[in-house]
């Protein structure tokens, strides 16, 4: 049925917009950083690997068939910093499951910007988009992650171990979850 | 990979291959409810039987990933078929592997899937070199749960509702061992030297 939700989305401080052209240098600014890609599928982006990644972006903004997904900009309101981005992934219409997550700039780390970002995102996919459950998955040494998804209140659901290969090792990862009833939508 | 030798002998069992005259034995217990979850595909009618039958008949080796072994579980004796055990080889870089099975419930809780799923990971392991097995199965199923923790498997993961499965929320385990687990844990149910595999 597909999901075009309201953009942007206040929240106390931030301001989760869809992308634009002008934000190339910005994304590159934490997208480029060796420490970032750390985790991610992705290694640290060249400038023309932003330039394609932003270009992809601005028009993910809405669901209208399973792995579509919604990728917004977290921007300071008060000084309008693009700080880092978030993503919604439709993995599944009649199951209603969602996937989320997150990279955030190291500078902004360490405020809660991630948290408040993902909680309004969570909101969005229990009460506009009407999943079931969301989940999030990454790399067990990925602390900070982690510890975002307990803050957020999501559970532990897999602990998998050498199930893969990433980037030339064997791969530990978490899965974490929460329910539509586990969830308080604007609490 | 040559040495391997069908069917395997355990204590009370002969994994051997398919036969199209098996779809008789099959089909007691292959369009049971309980048995779909993790069918190669649903057997609802007795023509399903037959594909399916058909389908296990080809798996006989693991020569590329993707590949599937399947054995039926023939009890030595009365040649009954109690079942079947599949090896799924899912990924060759990472070496994945996954074991799938069914039993007729009228055999089900005499200890036949522990031999079963106990060569499966001499197999596995020893022969064809597999680092990771695992198996799916559904969390209200508390047989397959306590038979896996048996087989000294570690439980992954345990998605709740994270699927639908015949119209109504999914609850599934995930159970898996690493090669070298099973060198330390293979004494649950060791087998005679000479119906080893490697
Ligand atoms: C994952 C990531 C987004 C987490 O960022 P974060 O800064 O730890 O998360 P938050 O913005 O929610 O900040 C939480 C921290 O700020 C503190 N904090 C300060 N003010 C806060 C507030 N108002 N609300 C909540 N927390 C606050 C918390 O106590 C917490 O501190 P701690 O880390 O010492 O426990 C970030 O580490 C990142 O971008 N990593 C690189 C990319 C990546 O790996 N992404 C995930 C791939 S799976």
């Amino acid at each position: 049925m597909g999901f075009y939700p309201d953009l942007p989305i206040i929240t106390q401080r931030l301001t989760l917009r869809p992308f634009t052209r002008g934000d190339v240098d910005a994304v590159l600014d934490y997208r480029g950083r060796e420490d970032v890609a750390l985790y991610l599928f992705d290694t640290a982006l060249s400038r023309e690997e932003c330039a394609l990644a932003v270009q992809q972006r601005i028009l993910q903004t809405s669901w209208s068939a399973e792995g579509d997904k919604i990728v917004l900009a977290a921007v300071l309101s008060e000084s309008d910093t693009l700080i880092g981005e978030l993503s919604l992934i439709w993995r599944s219409e009649d199951a209603r499951q969602g996937e989320i997550g997150w990279i955030f700039h190291p500078d902004h780390h360490g405020r809660g910007y991630a948290t408040e970002a993902a909680s309004a995102l969570l909101d969005l996919g229990f009460q506009g988009a009407d999943l079931h459950r969301i989940f999030a998955r990454c790399d067990a040494r990925n602390a900070s992650s982690w510890r975002l998804m307990e803050r957020l209140g999501m559970r532990r659901e897999a602990h998998f171990r050498e199930h893969a290969l990433f980037k030339g090792g064997w791969d530990e990862e978490f899965v974490y979850a929460v329910l539509r009833r586990e969830w308080r939508t604007g609490g | 990979m040559t040495g391997l030798q069908f069917p395997l002998a355990t204590d009370r069992l002969e994994l051997r291959h398919f036969e199209r005259a098996d779809v008789a034995l099959v089909g007691r217990y292959h369009m049971l409810p309980a048995v779909q979850r993790y069918l190669v595909r649903p057997t609802r009618y007795q023509e399903d039987v037959a594909a399916a039958v058909e389908i296990m008949r080809g798996q006989v080796c693991l020569q590329r990933p993707g590949d599937t072994l399947t054995l039926a579980m023939q009890r030595k004796g009365d040649k009954a078929v109690l079942g079947h055990v599949s090896l799924h080889w899912s990924d060759a870089t990472a070496g994945q592997g996954e074991l799938l099975f069914a039993i007729d419930p009228a055999y089900a809780g005499g200890g036949f899937l522990t031999e079963a799923l106990t060569a499966m990971l001499d197999l596995a392991f020893g022969h064809y070199g597999i680092h990771r097995v695992f198996v799916r199965c559904d969390g209200r199923n508390h047989h397959s749960a306590k038979l896996m923790q048996k087989l000294g498997m570690r439980l992954e993961a345990h998605y709740r509702e994270h699927a639908l499965f015949q119209g109504e929320w999914d609850e599934e385990l995930h159970f898996a061992i690493l090669d070298r687990e099973w060198q330390a844990t293979s004494k649950v149910h060791p087998l005679p030297l000479r119906d080893r595999v490697a």
